[in-house]
Protein backbone atom coordinates (compact mmCIF):
# COMPACT_ATOMS: atom_id res chain seq x y z
CA UNK A 1 0.00 0.00 0.00
CA UNK A 2 1.39 3.53 -0.91
CA UNK A 3 0.66 6.55 1.58
CA UNK A 4 0.51 9.80 1.19
CA UNK A 5 2.06 11.91 4.47
CA UNK A 6 1.29 15.39 4.71
CA UNK A 7 2.96 17.32 7.20
CA UNK A 8 2.59 21.37 8.44
CA UNK A 9 2.81 21.17 12.10
CA UNK A 10 5.78 24.13 12.53
CA UNK A 11 7.38 26.21 10.07
CA UNK A 12 7.90 23.61 7.75
CA UNK A 13 5.83 22.00 4.56
CA UNK A 14 6.27 18.28 4.29
CA UNK A 15 4.98 15.48 1.96
CA UNK A 16 6.40 11.96 1.50
CA UNK A 17 5.87 9.26 -0.31
CA UNK A 18 6.33 5.56 0.76
CA UNK A 19 5.22 2.40 1.71
CA UNK A 20 7.02 -1.35 2.42
CA UNK A 21 9.81 -0.11 -0.03
CA UNK A 22 10.39 2.33 2.36
CA UNK A 23 9.93 6.25 1.75
CA UNK A 24 9.80 6.63 -2.26
CA UNK A 25 10.17 10.90 -2.19
CA UNK A 26 10.37 13.34 0.69
CA UNK A 27 9.80 16.76 0.62
CA UNK A 28 10.23 19.49 2.84
CA UNK A 29 10.24 23.39 2.42
CA UNK A 30 10.73 26.13 5.38
CA UNK A 31 10.62 28.81 4.56
CA UNK A 32 7.85 32.02 4.97
CA UNK A 33 5.49 29.71 6.90
CA UNK A 34 3.62 29.46 3.29
CA UNK A 35 1.98 26.17 3.86
CA UNK A 36 -1.30 27.00 1.76
CA UNK A 37 0.46 27.75 -1.25
CA UNK A 38 3.41 25.08 -0.68
CA UNK A 39 1.44 22.04 0.23
CA UNK A 40 -0.13 20.68 -2.54
CA UNK A 41 2.56 21.89 -5.36
CA UNK A 42 4.78 19.82 -2.92
CA UNK A 43 2.59 16.73 -3.30
CA UNK A 44 3.01 17.20 -7.09
CA UNK A 45 6.63 17.21 -7.00
CA UNK A 46 6.85 14.12 -4.45
CA UNK A 47 4.58 12.39 -6.89
CA UNK A 48 6.88 13.09 -9.18
CA UNK A 49 10.02 12.16 -7.55
CA UNK A 50 8.09 8.91 -6.84
CA UNK A 51 7.02 8.11 -10.52
CA UNK A 52 3.50 7.47 -8.67
CA UNK A 53 -0.02 8.93 -9.60
CA UNK A 54 -2.16 10.22 -6.57
CA UNK A 55 -4.42 7.20 -7.83
CA UNK A 56 -2.23 4.86 -6.50
CA UNK A 57 -2.23 6.26 -3.08
CA UNK A 58 -4.25 3.91 -0.75
CA UNK A 59 -3.82 5.66 2.61
CA UNK A 60 -3.63 9.52 3.38
CA UNK A 61 -1.27 10.14 6.42
CA UNK A 62 -1.17 13.45 8.08
CA UNK A 63 0.51 15.16 11.46
CA UNK A 64 -1.99 16.27 13.32
CA UNK A 65 -0.05 18.19 15.44
CA UNK A 66 0.37 19.98 18.35
CA UNK A 67 1.72 22.93 16.48
CA UNK A 68 0.69 26.32 14.39
CA UNK A 69 -3.29 26.20 14.26
CA UNK A 70 -3.16 27.32 11.07
CA UNK A 71 -0.18 25.81 9.38
CA UNK A 72 -2.17 22.08 10.94
CA UNK A 73 -5.68 23.12 9.17
CA UNK A 74 -3.81 23.43 6.66
CA UNK A 75 -2.73 20.01 6.47
CA UNK A 76 -5.88 18.56 7.67
CA UNK A 77 -8.24 19.91 4.81
CA UNK A 78 -6.01 19.21 2.13
CA UNK A 79 -5.62 15.29 3.64
CA UNK A 80 -9.03 15.14 4.01
CA UNK A 81 -9.98 16.31 1.15
CA UNK A 82 -7.68 14.00 -0.63
CA UNK A 83 -8.61 11.11 1.43
CA UNK A 84 -12.32 11.85 0.98
CA UNK A 85 -12.44 12.61 -3.18
CA UNK A 86 -9.81 9.51 -3.34
CA UNK A 87 -12.29 7.27 -1.23
CA UNK A 88 -9.46 6.04 1.61
CA UNK A 89 -8.43 5.81 4.91
CA UNK A 90 -6.66 8.32 6.55
CA UNK A 91 -4.39 7.83 10.06
CA UNK A 92 -3.15 11.26 12.01
CA UNK A 93 0.02 11.11 13.73
CA UNK A 94 1.02 13.45 16.54
CA UNK A 95 3.99 16.26 15.16
CA UNK A 96 5.89 14.92 18.45
CA UNK A 97 6.15 11.40 17.84
CA UNK A 98 7.76 12.65 14.33
CA UNK A 99 10.62 14.42 15.77
CA UNK A 100 11.31 11.14 18.14
CA UNK A 101 11.54 8.40 15.68
CA UNK A 102 14.68 9.84 13.54
CA UNK A 103 16.66 9.50 16.73
CA UNK A 104 14.92 6.43 18.29
CA UNK A 105 18.45 5.16 18.50
CA UNK A 106 19.41 6.41 21.65
CA UNK A 107 18.67 5.09 25.02
CA UNK A 108 18.83 8.52 26.71
CA UNK A 109 14.90 10.00 27.19
CA UNK A 110 13.77 11.53 24.29
CA UNK A 111 12.37 14.69 24.25
CA UNK A 112 10.80 16.68 21.66
CA UNK A 113 9.15 19.80 21.78
CA UNK A 114 7.55 22.70 19.48
CA UNK A 115 7.23 26.12 19.38
CA UNK A 116 3.60 27.10 20.75
CA UNK A 117 4.01 30.80 20.37
CA UNK A 118 3.07 32.93 23.14
CA UNK A 119 6.55 31.82 24.91
CA UNK A 120 5.36 28.18 25.28
CA UNK A 121 6.16 24.53 23.91
CA UNK A 122 3.77 21.64 23.40
CA UNK A 123 6.05 18.99 24.71
CA UNK A 124 5.93 14.83 25.46
CA UNK A 125 8.51 12.68 26.36
CA UNK A 126 9.91 8.90 24.80
CA UNK A 127 11.81 5.95 24.89
CA UNK A 128 12.99 3.88 22.41
CA UNK A 129 11.14 0.57 22.26
CA UNK A 130 11.87 -2.42 19.86
CA UNK A 131 10.71 -0.54 15.89
CA UNK A 132 10.16 2.75 17.56
CA UNK A 133 9.67 4.78 20.46
CA UNK A 134 6.76 4.85 22.95
CA UNK A 135 5.50 8.30 24.49
CA UNK A 136 5.71 7.91 28.31
CA UNK A 137 3.94 11.16 28.83
CA UNK A 138 0.79 13.42 28.01
CA UNK A 139 1.25 16.14 25.02
CA UNK A 140 2.23 19.08 27.36
CA UNK A 141 2.14 22.80 27.04
CA UNK A 142 4.51 25.06 29.28
CA UNK A 143 7.05 27.72 29.37
CA UNK A 144 11.04 26.17 28.25
CA UNK A 145 11.36 26.87 31.76
CA UNK A 146 8.85 24.61 33.23
CA UNK A 147 10.32 22.18 31.13
CA UNK A 148 13.88 22.56 32.06
CA UNK A 149 13.00 22.55 35.86
CA UNK A 150 10.66 19.05 34.86
CA UNK A 151 14.09 17.68 32.83
CA UNK A 152 16.71 18.55 36.04
CA UNK A 153 13.93 16.65 38.25
CA UNK A 154 14.22 13.48 36.13
CA UNK A 155 18.04 13.65 36.89
CA UNK A 156 18.22 11.36 33.53
CA UNK A 157 20.41 12.12 30.67
CA UNK A 158 17.87 13.33 28.06
CA UNK A 159 17.98 13.84 24.28
CA UNK A 160 16.02 16.90 23.24
CA UNK A 161 14.29 17.74 19.72
CA UNK A 162 12.55 20.16 17.90
CA UNK A 163 11.90 23.52 16.54
CA UNK A 164 10.74 24.79 19.87
CA UNK A 165 14.01 23.32 21.95
CA UNK A 166 15.87 25.15 19.22
CA UNK A 167 14.29 28.40 19.58
CA UNK A 168 14.73 28.60 23.46
CA UNK A 169 18.02 26.25 23.51
CA UNK A 170 18.97 29.40 26.19
CA UNK A 171 16.82 27.80 28.74
CA UNK A 172 18.67 24.05 28.43
CA UNK A 173 22.15 25.71 28.12
CA UNK A 174 24.46 24.62 31.10
CA UNK A 175 21.98 21.20 31.62
CA UNK A 176 25.11 18.87 31.88
CA UNK A 177 22.81 15.61 31.09
CA UNK A 178 20.47 17.28 28.00
CA UNK A 179 21.89 17.32 24.86
CA UNK A 180 20.08 19.47 22.34
CA UNK A 181 19.98 17.82 18.66
CA UNK A 182 21.09 20.32 15.67
CA UNK A 183 18.91 22.00 13.50
CA UNK A 184 18.78 19.21 11.34
CA UNK A 185 15.88 17.37 13.30
CA UNK A 186 14.00 20.28 14.09
CA UNK A 187 11.03 19.94 12.40
CA UNK A 188 9.13 16.67 12.13
CA UNK A 189 9.83 14.44 9.58
CA UNK A 190 7.11 13.78 6.67
CA UNK A 191 9.31 10.84 5.92
CA UNK A 192 8.82 9.20 9.81
CA UNK A 193 5.33 10.17 9.07
CA UNK A 194 4.58 7.91 6.30
CA UNK A 195 6.92 5.05 8.11
CA UNK A 196 4.74 5.45 11.14
CA UNK A 197 1.46 5.31 9.33
CA UNK A 198 2.81 2.29 7.31
CA UNK A 199 3.40 0.21 10.29
CA UNK A 200 -0.41 1.06 11.61
CA UNK A 201 -1.62 0.33 8.36
CA UNK A 202 -0.39 -3.39 8.44
CA UNK A 203 -2.37 -3.11 12.08
CA UNK A 204 -5.32 -1.93 10.36
CA UNK A 205 -5.22 1.04 12.66
CA UNK A 206 -6.99 3.27 10.21
CA UNK A 207 -9.25 6.56 11.89
CA UNK A 208 -12.66 7.92 10.04
CA UNK A 209 -11.64 10.83 8.54
CA UNK A 210 -14.00 12.62 10.29
CA UNK A 211 -12.45 12.20 13.91
CA UNK A 212 -9.05 13.58 12.72
CA UNK A 213 -8.58 17.01 13.62
CA UNK A 214 -5.73 19.25 14.54
CA UNK A 215 -4.60 18.87 18.59
CA UNK A 216 -5.32 21.83 19.72
CA UNK A 217 -3.89 21.86 23.24
CA UNK A 218 -5.59 25.12 23.81
CA UNK A 219 -8.56 26.74 23.70
CA UNK A 220 -9.42 29.77 21.99
CA UNK A 221 -8.51 32.73 23.87
CA UNK A 222 -12.28 34.39 23.35
CA UNK A 223 -13.66 30.78 25.37
CA UNK A 224 -11.01 30.87 28.12
CA UNK A 225 -11.68 34.88 28.52
CA UNK A 226 -15.76 33.90 28.38
CA UNK A 227 -15.59 31.01 31.29
CA UNK A 228 -12.87 32.85 33.15
CA UNK A 229 -15.17 35.98 33.06
CA UNK A 230 -18.37 33.78 34.46
CA UNK A 231 -16.03 32.04 36.82
CA UNK A 232 -16.65 28.86 35.76
CA UNK B 1 -18.73 23.74 -10.69
CA UNK B 2 -18.33 22.84 -7.62
CA UNK B 3 -17.85 26.32 -5.03
CA UNK B 4 -16.37 26.23 -2.11
CA UNK B 5 -16.85 29.09 0.75
CA UNK B 6 -15.47 29.67 4.26
CA UNK B 7 -14.41 33.61 4.59
CA UNK B 8 -16.32 34.21 7.33
CA UNK B 9 -18.74 32.34 9.80
CA UNK B 10 -20.53 29.96 6.89
CA UNK B 11 -18.89 26.97 5.85
CA UNK B 12 -20.61 26.36 1.99
CA UNK B 13 -20.46 24.20 -0.74
CA UNK B 14 -22.79 24.61 -3.95
CA UNK B 15 -22.90 22.66 -6.88
CA UNK B 16 -23.67 24.95 -10.00
CA UNK B 17 -24.15 24.16 -13.82
CA UNK B 18 -23.14 26.77 -16.55
CA UNK B 19 -22.98 29.70 -14.06
CA UNK B 20 -26.62 29.98 -13.32
CA UNK B 21 -28.13 26.60 -12.51
CA UNK B 22 -28.26 25.93 -9.00
CA UNK B 23 -27.51 22.13 -8.32
CA UNK B 24 -27.06 22.70 -4.72
CA UNK B 25 -26.65 25.17 -2.14
CA UNK B 26 -25.22 23.74 1.30
CA UNK B 27 -24.73 26.23 3.96
CA UNK B 28 -23.85 25.54 7.54
CA UNK B 29 -23.89 28.67 9.73
CA UNK B 30 -21.80 28.92 12.97
CA UNK B 31 -23.81 31.68 14.05
CA UNK B 32 -24.25 29.88 17.38
CA UNK B 33 -21.13 29.18 17.73
CA UNK B 34 -20.25 33.30 17.96
CA UNK B 35 -23.71 34.33 19.51
CA UNK B 36 -22.48 34.83 23.31
CA UNK B 37 -19.37 36.80 21.71
CA UNK B 38 -21.23 39.03 19.94
CA UNK B 39 -19.13 38.76 17.03
CA UNK B 40 -17.76 36.67 14.72
CA UNK B 41 -14.26 34.93 16.68
CA UNK B 42 -11.30 34.00 14.28
CA UNK B 43 -10.49 31.28 15.79
CA UNK B 44 -13.55 29.12 16.44
CA UNK B 45 -14.61 29.89 13.08
CA UNK B 46 -11.15 28.41 11.45
CA UNK B 47 -11.68 25.59 13.76
CA UNK B 48 -15.32 24.77 12.83
CA UNK B 49 -14.62 25.37 9.13
CA UNK B 50 -11.96 22.14 9.54
CA UNK B 51 -15.20 19.68 11.16
CA UNK B 52 -17.24 21.30 8.50
CA UNK B 53 -15.38 21.36 5.10
CA UNK B 54 -15.74 17.66 3.94
CA UNK B 55 -19.14 16.50 5.47
CA UNK B 56 -20.49 20.17 3.58
CA UNK B 57 -18.92 19.56 0.48
CA UNK B 58 -20.19 15.66 0.80
CA UNK B 59 -23.56 16.97 1.51
CA UNK B 60 -23.74 19.29 -1.80
CA UNK B 61 -22.98 16.44 -4.26
CA UNK B 62 -25.35 14.36 -2.92
CA UNK B 63 -28.22 16.99 -2.86
CA UNK B 64 -26.92 17.66 -6.86
CA UNK B 65 -27.17 13.89 -7.48
CA UNK B 66 -23.23 14.04 -8.07
CA UNK B 67 -20.48 12.14 -7.81
CA UNK B 68 -16.55 13.60 -7.31
CA UNK B 69 -15.77 12.01 -10.95
CA UNK B 70 -18.62 14.56 -12.21
CA UNK B 71 -17.21 17.51 -11.30
CA UNK B 72 -15.80 19.37 -13.79
CA UNK B 73 -13.97 22.47 -11.78
CA UNK B 74 -13.49 23.81 -8.29
CA UNK B 75 -14.02 27.34 -7.24
CA UNK B 76 -13.41 28.82 -3.67
CA UNK B 77 -13.39 31.59 -2.09
CA UNK B 78 -9.32 32.88 -1.66
CA UNK B 79 -10.87 36.19 -0.12
CA UNK B 80 -11.05 38.76 1.52
CA UNK B 81 -11.97 37.41 4.44
CA UNK B 82 -10.72 35.87 7.69
CA UNK B 83 -7.52 34.48 6.71
CA UNK B 84 -6.98 31.42 8.92
CA UNK B 85 -11.04 30.83 7.64
CA UNK B 86 -9.95 31.11 4.29
CA UNK B 87 -7.02 28.76 4.07
CA UNK B 88 -9.55 25.34 5.06
CA UNK B 89 -11.82 26.28 2.22
CA UNK B 90 -8.36 27.08 -0.10
CA UNK B 91 -6.63 24.16 0.90
CA UNK B 92 -9.93 21.77 0.20
CA UNK B 93 -10.65 23.09 -2.80
CA UNK B 94 -7.12 22.90 -4.16
CA UNK B 95 -6.74 19.46 -3.07
CA UNK B 96 -10.15 18.25 -4.42
CA UNK B 97 -9.25 20.08 -7.90
CA UNK B 98 -5.92 17.83 -7.48
CA UNK B 99 -7.44 14.59 -6.23
CA UNK B 100 -9.85 15.01 -9.67
CA UNK B 101 -7.87 15.91 -11.98
CA UNK B 102 -9.99 19.15 -12.81
CA UNK B 103 -9.16 22.86 -13.11
CA UNK B 104 -9.28 25.36 -9.55
CA UNK B 105 -10.38 28.72 -9.36
CA UNK B 106 -9.66 31.74 -7.08
CA UNK B 107 -12.77 33.57 -6.23
CA UNK B 108 -13.22 36.95 -4.86
CA UNK B 109 -15.99 37.16 -2.31
CA UNK B 110 -17.03 40.23 -3.23
CA UNK B 111 -17.26 39.52 -6.94
CA UNK B 112 -19.27 36.48 -6.28
CA UNK B 113 -21.93 38.46 -3.83
CA UNK B 114 -22.11 40.83 -7.17
CA UNK B 115 -22.92 37.39 -9.34
CA UNK B 116 -25.40 36.44 -6.91
CA UNK B 117 -28.24 38.03 -8.77
CA UNK B 118 -27.93 36.15 -11.95
CA UNK B 119 -28.24 32.47 -9.95
CA UNK B 120 -32.39 32.85 -9.91
CA UNK B 121 -32.03 35.11 -13.55
CA UNK B 122 -30.05 33.91 -15.70
CA UNK B 123 -31.19 36.83 -18.49
CA UNK B 124 -28.23 39.17 -17.68
CA UNK B 125 -28.41 42.72 -18.42
CA UNK B 126 -25.32 45.54 -18.74
CA UNK B 127 -24.62 47.85 -17.43
CA UNK B 128 -25.67 46.75 -14.09
CA UNK B 129 -25.41 49.26 -10.37
CA UNK B 130 -25.28 46.47 -7.65
CA UNK B 131 -25.61 47.81 -4.40
CA UNK B 132 -23.53 45.41 -1.54
CA UNK B 133 -24.43 45.38 2.05
CA UNK B 134 -22.71 43.14 4.55
CA UNK B 135 -21.15 43.11 8.15
CA UNK B 136 -17.72 44.20 6.14
CA UNK B 137 -18.62 46.36 3.04
CA UNK B 138 -20.99 48.93 1.92
CA UNK B 139 -20.52 49.29 -1.68
CA UNK B 140 -21.77 50.39 -4.82
CA UNK B 141 -20.11 48.69 -7.81
CA UNK B 142 -20.81 49.24 -11.79
CA UNK B 143 -20.63 45.88 -13.88
CA UNK B 144 -20.05 46.52 -17.11
CA UNK B 145 -19.47 43.39 -18.40
CA UNK B 146 -18.09 39.99 -16.58
CA UNK B 147 -15.16 40.58 -14.79
CA UNK B 148 -15.51 44.53 -15.47
CA UNK B 149 -15.97 46.12 -12.39
CA UNK B 150 -15.90 49.93 -11.54
CA UNK B 151 -16.48 51.38 -7.77
CA UNK B 152 -18.78 54.29 -7.78
CA UNK B 153 -18.79 54.61 -3.67
CA UNK B 154 -18.30 52.62 -0.14
CA UNK B 155 -18.02 53.23 3.34
CA UNK B 156 -15.85 55.22 4.48
CA UNK B 157 -16.15 54.15 8.26
CA UNK B 158 -17.96 51.71 9.29
CA UNK B 159 -20.36 49.11 6.66
CA UNK B 160 -24.10 49.16 7.33
CA UNK B 161 -24.21 45.39 8.57
CA UNK B 162 -21.84 46.87 10.89
CA UNK B 163 -23.75 49.29 12.44
CA UNK B 164 -26.51 47.22 12.48
CA UNK B 165 -24.58 45.00 15.19
CA UNK B 166 -23.75 48.04 17.14
CA UNK B 167 -26.72 48.99 17.35
CA UNK B 168 -28.94 45.47 18.27
CA UNK B 169 -26.25 45.24 20.97
CA UNK B 170 -26.56 48.43 22.07
CA UNK B 171 -30.48 48.30 22.16
CA UNK B 172 -30.10 44.44 23.48
CA UNK B 173 -31.74 42.87 20.44
CA UNK B 174 -28.82 40.39 20.19
CA UNK B 175 -26.37 38.76 17.84
CA UNK B 176 -26.59 38.89 14.79
CA UNK B 177 -28.23 42.65 14.61
CA UNK B 178 -29.33 42.20 10.92
CA UNK B 179 -32.60 39.70 11.76
CA UNK B 180 -32.84 41.06 15.38
CA UNK B 181 -33.18 44.62 14.14
CA UNK B 182 -35.54 43.49 11.27
CA UNK B 183 -37.79 41.77 13.49
CA UNK B 184 -38.33 44.69 16.17
CA UNK B 185 -38.77 47.18 13.40
CA UNK B 186 -41.73 45.31 12.35
CA UNK B 187 -43.11 46.03 15.61
CA UNK B 188 -41.66 49.46 15.75
CA UNK B 189 -42.63 53.24 14.27
CA UNK B 190 -40.48 53.74 11.25
CA UNK B 191 -41.77 57.50 11.92
CA UNK B 192 -41.15 57.58 15.34
CA UNK B 193 -37.55 59.04 15.37
CA UNK B 194 -36.22 61.44 12.85
CA UNK B 195 -32.30 60.07 12.60
CA UNK B 196 -29.85 61.67 10.34
CA UNK B 197 -29.57 60.49 6.87
CA UNK B 198 -25.33 60.39 6.90
CA UNK B 199 -24.39 62.14 3.39
CA UNK B 200 -27.41 61.55 1.69
CA UNK B 201 -26.80 64.66 -0.25
CA UNK B 202 -22.83 63.65 -0.73
CA UNK B 203 -21.52 61.76 -3.41
CA UNK B 204 -22.01 58.43 -3.37
CA UNK B 205 -19.59 57.35 -0.15
CA UNK B 206 -21.59 55.91 3.01
CA UNK B 207 -20.87 56.02 6.65
CA UNK B 208 -23.10 54.83 9.06
CA UNK B 209 -21.26 56.05 12.40
CA UNK B 210 -22.81 59.50 12.40
CA UNK B 211 -26.08 57.48 12.82
CA UNK B 212 -24.86 55.36 15.28
CA UNK B 213 -23.69 57.93 17.63
CA UNK B 214 -27.42 59.86 17.02
CA UNK B 215 -29.19 56.39 18.50
CA UNK B 216 -26.63 56.29 21.23
CA UNK B 217 -27.58 59.64 21.95
CA UNK B 218 -31.12 59.55 21.36
CA UNK B 219 -31.16 56.46 24.22
CA UNK B 220 -29.54 58.01 26.66
CA UNK B 221 -30.90 60.82 26.73
CA UNK B 222 -34.67 59.41 26.42
CA UNK B 223 -34.35 56.25 28.65
CA UNK B 224 -38.18 55.54 28.12
CA UNK B 225 -38.24 55.50 24.36
CA UNK B 226 -39.69 51.75 22.72
CA UNK B 227 -36.83 49.71 21.64
CA UNK B 228 -38.84 48.45 18.68
CA UNK B 229 -39.23 52.55 17.49
CA UNK B 230 -35.70 52.95 17.72
CA UNK B 231 -34.77 50.02 15.32
CA UNK B 232 -37.42 50.81 13.18
CA UNK B 233 -36.61 54.60 12.81
CA UNK B 234 -32.49 53.56 12.69
CA UNK B 235 -33.73 50.95 10.16
CA UNK B 236 -35.52 53.40 8.25
CA UNK B 237 -32.54 55.86 8.12
CA UNK B 238 -30.16 53.19 7.26
CA UNK B 239 -32.25 52.37 3.93
CA UNK B 240 -33.07 55.72 2.39
CA UNK B 241 -29.74 56.42 2.22
CA UNK B 242 -28.88 52.88 1.24
CA UNK B 243 -31.52 53.40 -1.47
CA UNK B 244 -31.16 56.84 -2.67
CA UNK B 245 -27.11 56.70 -3.08
CA UNK B 246 -27.94 53.20 -5.02
CA UNK B 247 -30.33 55.06 -7.65
CA UNK B 248 -28.44 57.63 -7.91
CA UNK B 249 -25.52 55.72 -9.31
CA UNK B 250 -28.29 54.15 -12.10
CA UNK B 251 -28.85 57.28 -12.92
CA UNK B 252 -25.24 58.81 -13.31
CA UNK B 253 -23.73 55.70 -15.02
CA UNK B 254 -26.87 55.31 -17.57
CA UNK B 255 -27.55 51.35 -15.97
CA UNK B 256 -30.49 49.50 -17.34
CA UNK B 257 -30.78 47.39 -14.03
CA UNK B 258 -30.15 47.30 -9.97
CA UNK B 259 -28.88 44.75 -8.36
CA UNK B 260 -28.85 43.86 -4.50
CA UNK B 261 -26.20 41.90 -2.54
CA UNK B 262 -24.72 40.97 0.75
CA UNK B 263 -25.87 39.83 3.88
CA UNK B 264 -28.09 42.77 4.35
CA UNK B 265 -29.80 42.67 1.41
CA UNK B 266 -31.48 40.08 2.98
CA UNK B 267 -33.40 42.81 5.51
CA UNK B 268 -36.94 43.20 4.90
CA UNK B 269 -37.31 47.16 4.39
CA UNK B 270 -34.55 47.27 1.87
CA UNK B 271 -35.86 44.69 -0.46
CA UNK B 272 -39.38 45.90 -0.38
CA UNK B 273 -37.72 49.85 -0.76
CA UNK B 274 -35.32 48.41 -3.56
CA UNK B 275 -37.97 47.26 -5.55
CA UNK B 276 -40.24 50.65 -5.56
CA UNK B 277 -37.14 52.15 -6.66
CA UNK B 278 -36.33 49.95 -9.57
CA UNK B 279 -40.35 50.37 -10.51
CA UNK B 280 -40.47 53.88 -10.23
CA UNK B 281 -37.42 54.26 -11.99
CA UNK B 282 -37.41 51.85 -14.70
CA UNK B 283 -34.78 49.41 -13.64
CA UNK B 284 -34.43 46.02 -13.96
CA UNK B 285 -34.24 44.62 -10.74
CA UNK B 286 -32.18 42.21 -9.29
CA UNK B 287 -32.99 40.60 -6.51
CA UNK B 288 -31.51 37.59 -5.38
CA UNK B 289 -33.68 35.54 -2.47
CA UNK B 290 -32.57 35.95 0.84
CA UNK B 291 -30.26 32.52 1.22
CA UNK B 292 -28.46 33.89 -2.04
CA UNK B 293 -27.83 37.03 -0.66
CA UNK B 294 -26.38 36.09 2.92
CA UNK B 295 -23.21 33.99 1.86
CA UNK B 296 -23.42 31.17 -0.05
CA UNK B 297 -21.29 28.72 -2.17
CA UNK B 298 -23.47 28.76 -5.66
CA UNK B 299 -22.17 32.89 -5.68
CA UNK B 300 -19.12 31.00 -5.43
CA UNK B 301 -19.64 28.65 -7.51
CA UNK B 302 -21.05 31.29 -10.46
CA UNK B 303 -18.35 33.84 -10.20
CA UNK B 304 -15.90 30.93 -10.62
CA UNK B 305 -17.51 29.59 -13.67
CA UNK B 306 -17.16 33.06 -15.59
CA UNK B 307 -13.69 33.78 -13.93
CA UNK B 308 -12.76 30.34 -15.92
CA UNK B 309 -14.08 31.27 -19.16
CA UNK B 310 -12.19 34.25 -18.98
CA UNK B 311 -9.03 33.51 -17.16
CA UNK B 312 -8.66 29.84 -17.11
CA UNK B 313 -7.52 27.82 -14.27
CA UNK B 314 -5.80 29.47 -11.12
CA UNK B 315 -2.32 27.89 -10.16
CA UNK B 316 -2.14 25.74 -7.30
CA UNK B 317 0.31 27.32 -5.95
CA UNK B 318 -2.41 30.01 -4.70
CA UNK B 319 -3.47 31.17 -1.21
CA UNK B 320 -5.63 33.31 0.51
CA UNK B 321 -5.60 37.09 0.96
CA UNK B 322 -7.49 38.22 3.78
CA UNK B 323 -7.84 41.79 1.77
CA UNK B 324 -8.34 40.95 -1.45
CA UNK B 325 -9.79 43.77 -3.02
CA UNK B 326 -12.23 43.15 -6.13
CA UNK B 327 -10.40 44.10 -9.57
CA UNK B 328 -11.48 47.30 -10.85
CA UNK B 329 -11.18 48.75 -14.16
CA UNK B 330 -9.05 51.25 -14.79
ZN1 LIG C 1 -20.30 38.08 2.11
Amino acid sequence: MLILGIETATMQVGCAIGGHEGVLASVHSAKGKRHAEQLVPSIQFACEQARVELSEIGLVAVDVGPGLFTGLRVGVATAKALAFSLRLPMIGVPSLDLLAFPVRFSNRLIVTAVDARRGELYYACYRQVPGGVQRVTDHQVGSPDDLASELLASGEEVLLVGDGAQRYQEAFEGMAKVELVDTGNSHPSAAALVELAHARALREDFERPDAIEPLYLRRPDAEINWSTRDGR
Amino acid sequence: MLGIETSCDETAAACVRGGTQVMSSVVSSQVDLHARYGGVVPEIASRAHSELIIPVTARALLEAGIDGADVDAVAATTGPGLIGALLVGVSAAKALALAWDVPFVSVNHLEAHLYAGFLEEPELRFPLVVLLVSGGHTMLVLVEGHGRYRLLGQTLVDAAGEAFDKVARFLGLGYPGGPAIDAAAMVGDPEAIRFPRSMLDDGLDFSFSGLKTSVVNHVRSHPQVSTEDVAASFQQAVVDVLVAKARRAAREVGAVALALGGGVAANSLLREQFLGACAEDGLHAFLPSRQMCTDNAAMIAAAGWYRLEREGPTPLDCGADPNQRLSIVP
